[in-house]
């Protein structure tokens, strides 16, 4: 289990500038739908994007704090 | 990653237009995240294949490798990764995904099964 404000903490080490938006899908705090919105995300691919993404949630995903997750990725114009 | 295992994948990859790697069958779906895919492709009318990989964990993790993404399902157009719904959705949104798949079987002779116009 990991709460929203730890996953948003999750993100913003890699992506410091994130505007992330997180909501619990089911409610036990390991099903996450998770909008990130950068400035990093300029100039990449959504598959890139993505990548940056679960990069950021490696850990919480392989340690099980993070079962599922659906990812909605925009870039943030400057 | 073995060669017999990368030669499966790359089998698989290249006899399927549309390929889910994703956890059960098309029959029987054990993820919500797999189910979802198969009935988002259902919508398109176009046929694709559903492998199971749940418990092959070599095999996910020679997927996850390859791909450079560590979740299932994974979806394969033509022999080009694609991610998931989560990518799909998006490209369908914006008007990108139906003409990919019209060319993509296009050039297979193969028209969608239902009239989408």
């Amino acid at each position: 289990m990991i709460d929203s404000k730890g996953i948003e903490a999750l993100i913003r080490a890699t992506l410091p500038d994130a505007e992330v938006r997180v909501v619990d899908l089911t409610g036990t705090m390991d099903h996450y739908d998770i909008r990130v919105r950068s400035k990093a995300f300029a100039g990449k691919n959504r598959l890139d994007q993505h990548r940056m993404v679960y990069a950021a949630l490696e850990e919480a995903r392989r340690d099980g704090r993070i079962h599922a997750l659906q990812l909605k990725t925009e870039v943030l114009n400057v | 990653m073995s060669d017999q295992l990368r030669d499966e994948i790359d089998r698989e990859v290249a006899a399927n237009t549309i390929l889910i790697y994703g956890k059960g069958t098309k029959d029987a779906p054990r993820c919500g995240f797999t189910l979802e895919t198969i009935e988002f492709f259902n919508r398109f009318g176009y046929p694709f294949e559903v492998i199971d990989v749940l418990e092959n964990v070599p095999k996910r993790e020679a997927l996850s490798s390859l791909t450079n993404w560590p979740t299932l399902p994974k979806v394969f157009i033509g022999g080009q990764f694609y991610g998931d719904t989560d990518i799909l959705g998006p490209m369908d949104e914006e008007g990108e995904l139906e003409p990919l798949l019209r060319s993509t079987f296009e050039t297979k002779g193969i028209k969608p099964a239902i009239n989408l116009a």
